[in-house]
């Protein structure tokens, strides 16, 4: 029998991908606020003035709602690397079980004992504990992104392992590994990537309540905050960061930055495509309008750099997807571009005085948050489409890493389940984050002793 | 290095299922001994903002477990697959009861998430419970290592066994007991008031129950595996866990008599330490036991990554170790003592 049901990869793929999309719609946000709440906690202390105290206060119970679902969601991800992808586990999990390991006990230790005290604890811990429990929770949430992102460069560029004579992998050296050139760059990119993500959320909630004549005073703090830092952030992810990982990819994945921009033939003087459907079939671009020489520019520096096309490679070598993935990376670097405009225009108002006199741009600000989101999404959707149809870069194909023992049935049955349970889940926390909205962050104080429930 | 990490993933292990096994029994014993929406939202309260430094022992296990015994987790993880996402749903179901019950004062929204939480409390100490018993008495690996089995099969413990046999369930009920005597005795140390004194009693009469049960289920488990009873004898770590079971047990009746709160609790988290311990040292070098064949079992040798990546993982593990303690104790100490009834009142939220 041939159909859908009978391909096991693409089931635990759409699991993994479903499951891993959803749950880092939260830890995108937390990454960025945290920041945003250490800062105010910060001048909090250093000035006495009770609106940053306020602040940190309401951005802490909209973090504490996206931390509990980024927690619960979190962990079927470490279980799945069992459940779903046993023989990319049997192979390879000396490795990168060494930073999943590390990232339970560096990251998930500090986080998990701090966000309680940081949520509930202002009274009990008195400020300066509170300001250290801020900084714990925000540090513990990027050092898990890193042991994360060093993971995923092992997957797309593997550094510092051997081969044990079984075939599986060991690791060989530990800072090759860790210091990966690949992870630093992509650190980099994913979180500032959060930043703009953190600081959109920010700046939308405070033209939300700016345009609702509510909040006046906080309103003024969350837009200034979130459009300047905003700014900053958007332009580092196009320069250097996302620049430096589009040179990454050509370096050691040309096959995949073709697939990316849609190159079926390599050339000098390559183009970047502002608009453009690759057309696989007939192996071309449909509709093209491009930059001419830039792509040459970009990844390897000149004008007249070759950049290597699709036709260089045998099919089978070809990311997967190549539509998708072309698509995910266009569309990403269209947003970066506008995030970029918007919150450079956005600032400049602000510096003039008149950001909040402008109700055109509040709107756009109140609207625009959810892009960041989707850029997020899309980058990651580039950076795992492109590295098909390997599950480590060039030794290890994802053909061959899902479970075997596991039928497809089961499969299909759990990532129902998810889709279900992710549902309400996502249900539930719109409603409670919608009520912390509602009240807004000017009523009431720190939470007493004893007030506090169990997070 | 291998035998350290066995014992260092065991630790992990039976550090989880202390910490959260309190939880676990508190969620059980909620309807029962708190009867008024105050006295739930104490019980939820004494399980404190630390419930998920407790859980990330599970997850800091799973991967620790993958770099040093990847082809452990590969195998046992693929093989109880529906069983590990049922645990997995209910951890998230547990823990969206803790998180979000308390954000609204309603009657209604709090009786839900109650009832979320009792129920998900209650399965997960079954289904850990059946994880444990399968775990003594064995799965079918074949001569891969691999192995996949349904729910129950004839409910015998040899050949081609099912996740339920009279077996594992016997210790899925013996470890339901045991983890809500387990919340009971903490319960006690950390309310006031009629909750406390409810918890006092069930604690009282669920350890009265645990001890026969724990003679029954050993002599069960030398029925099922007499192979392990010559394991046994040799181990010293098997003896030393025997000291420790039968000193924590007159250390716990001795608190549950004098109504010494700290000591019960102390011989409560000893007496569950000792007997898993007794456990992994018993079942050592076997991880996974092959019902078919016993050539077939995964040992911690045969499933251990390469001695580099050992080493180099016990270079970090110790660092994390000592800094997730630290964190532990100073934020815990911010919140030592009794859960007050009047002081959770209705404001609360």
């Amino acid at each position: 029998m041939n159909s859908i049901f009978s391909d096991a990869a693409f089931w635990h793929r759409l699991q993994f991908a479903f499951t891993i999309t959803y749950h880092y719609l939260f830890p995108q946000l937390t990454m960025g606020l945290a920041w945003f709440i250490v800062w105010w906690k910060w001048r909090a202390l250093r000035t006495g003035e009770e609106k940053y105290n306020q602040a940190a206060r309401f951005w802490a119970k909209i973090f504490g709602l996206n931390f509990g679902v980024g927690v619960v969601t979190g962990i079927p991800m470490e279980f799945q690397f069992g459940t779903n992808w046993a023989d990319f586990t049997r192979y390879s999990g000396g490795v990168i079980g060494q930073t999943l390991g590390m990232e339970g006990m560096f990251a998930f230790f500090l986080e998990s004992a701090f966000v309680g005290a940081l949520i509930w604890g202002e009274k009990r811990l008195g400020p300066r504990n509170h300001f250290l429990a801020a900084i714990a929770v925000a540090t513990g949430s990027w050092l898990s992104s890193y042991f994360i992102l060093v993971t995923n460069a092992f997957m797309q560029y593997p550094t510092g392992y051997s081969v044990a004579p079984d075939g599986s992998l060991g690791i060989a050296s530990l800072s090759a590994y860790l210091l990966n050139p690949w992870a630093l760059v992509q650190f980099a990119h994913n979180q500032t990537a959060a930043v703009v993500t953190g600081s959109f959320v920010v700046a939308a909630l405070g033209a939300f309540y700016s345009l609702r004549g509510l909040h006046l005073a906080q309103t003024r703090l969350y837009l200034r905050g979130g459009t300047l830092v905003g700014l900053i952030a958007s332009l580092i992810v196009a320069f250097p960061t996302g620049d430096q990982q589009a040179k990454m990819v050509g370096d050691h994945q040309p096959v995949t930055l073709a697939a990316m921009e849609g190159k079926f033939v390599g050339g000098d003087m390559a183009g970047v495509s502002v608009i453009g459907q690759p057309n696989v079939k007939e192996r071309r671009l449909d509709n093209p309008i491009e930059v001419p020489g830039a792509l040459s520019f970009l990844a390897y520096g000149t004008f007249q750099s070759y950049v290597h096309g699709l036709n260089e490679y045998p099919e089978d070598e070809w990311p997967d997807n190549i539509e998708l993935l072309y698509y995910a990376f266009h569309l990403m670097i269209t947003l970066g571009t506008i995030f970029i405009l918007i919150m450079g225009y956005a600032t400049f108002e602000n510096w003039r005085g008149t950001l909040e006199s402008n109700p055109w741009l509040l709107w756009v600000l109140m609207l625009a948050f959810p892009f960041p989101y989707i850029a997020n999404t899309l980058g990651w959707m580039t950076t795992e489409l492109g590295r098909q149809p390997w599950l480590i870069y060039g030794l290890f194909h994802t053909r061959d890493g899902y479970s075997k023992v596991v039928s497809n049935g089961d499969t299909i049955f759990t990532l129902i389940g998810f889709t279900g349970l992710y549902f309400i889940l996502g249900l539930l926390f719109l409603y409670l984050v919608g009520r912390e909205i509602g009240h807004g962050p000017d009523d009431g104080c720190a939470p007493g002793i004893g007030e506090e429930p169990a997070l | 290095m291998i035998t350290t990490w066995y014992g260092i993933v065991s630790f992990m292990l039976i550090t989880y299922v202390v910490l959260d096994g309190r939880n676990f029994g508190a969620g059980m014993l909620h309807w029962l001994v708190a009867r008024t929406p105050e006295e739930r939202r104490q019980v939820v309260a004494a399980i404190g903002p630390l419930w998920s430094w407790h859980e990330v022992w599970l997850v800091a296990f799973g991967g620790t477990v993958m770099a040093v015994f990847p082809r452990l987790l590969a195998s046992s993880f693929a093989g109880y697959y529906l069983a590990l996402f049922l645990i997995l749903w209910c951890l998230i179901l547990r823990g969206m009861a803790l998180e979000v019950g308390g954000h609204i004062n309603d009657r209604l929204w709090q009786g839900f998430w109650d009832f979320v939480f009792v129920v998900s409390s209650f399965l997960l100490a079954i289904l850990f419970g059946a994880a444990g018993g399968n775990l003594a008495r064995g799965v079918p690996l074949d001569a891969h290592g691999n192995f996949s089995m349904p729910f129950f099969t004839d409910f015998k413990v040899r050949g081609n066994v099912g996740l339920l046999d009279w077996y594992t369930v016997s210790i899925a009920i013996f470890a339901t007991i045991m983890l809500a005597a387990h919340g009971a005795t903490y319960l006690t140390l950390k309310t006031e008031g009629p909750v406390r004194d409810r918890s006092a009693s069930y604690a009282k009469w669920l350890w009265a129950l645990v001890a026969p049960l724990l003679i029954i289920i050993s002599l069960e488990t030398w029925i099922v595996r007499p192979d392990l009873s010559g394991n046994e004898i040799r181990n010293p770590v098997c003896w030393l866990g025997i000291v420790v079971i039968i000193v924590s047990s007159c250390v716990l009746a001795s608190g549950l008599r004098n109504q010494h709160e700290m000591r019960a609790f102390i011989g409560s988290n000893l007496l569950i330490v000792g007997m898993l311990a007794t456990g992994a040292a018993t079942i050592f070098p076997v991880m996974l036991y092959s019902t078919l064949a016993p050539e077939n079992s995964l040992t911690a040798y045969t499933v251990a990554a390469s001695p580099d990546s050992l080493l180099l993982a016990a270079v970090w593990w110790p660092v994390a170790f000592i800094m997730s303690v630290s964190y532990f104790i100073f934020v815990s100490r911010h919140y030592h003592g009794k859960i007050n009834v009047k002081r959770n009142n209705q404001s609360f939220y």
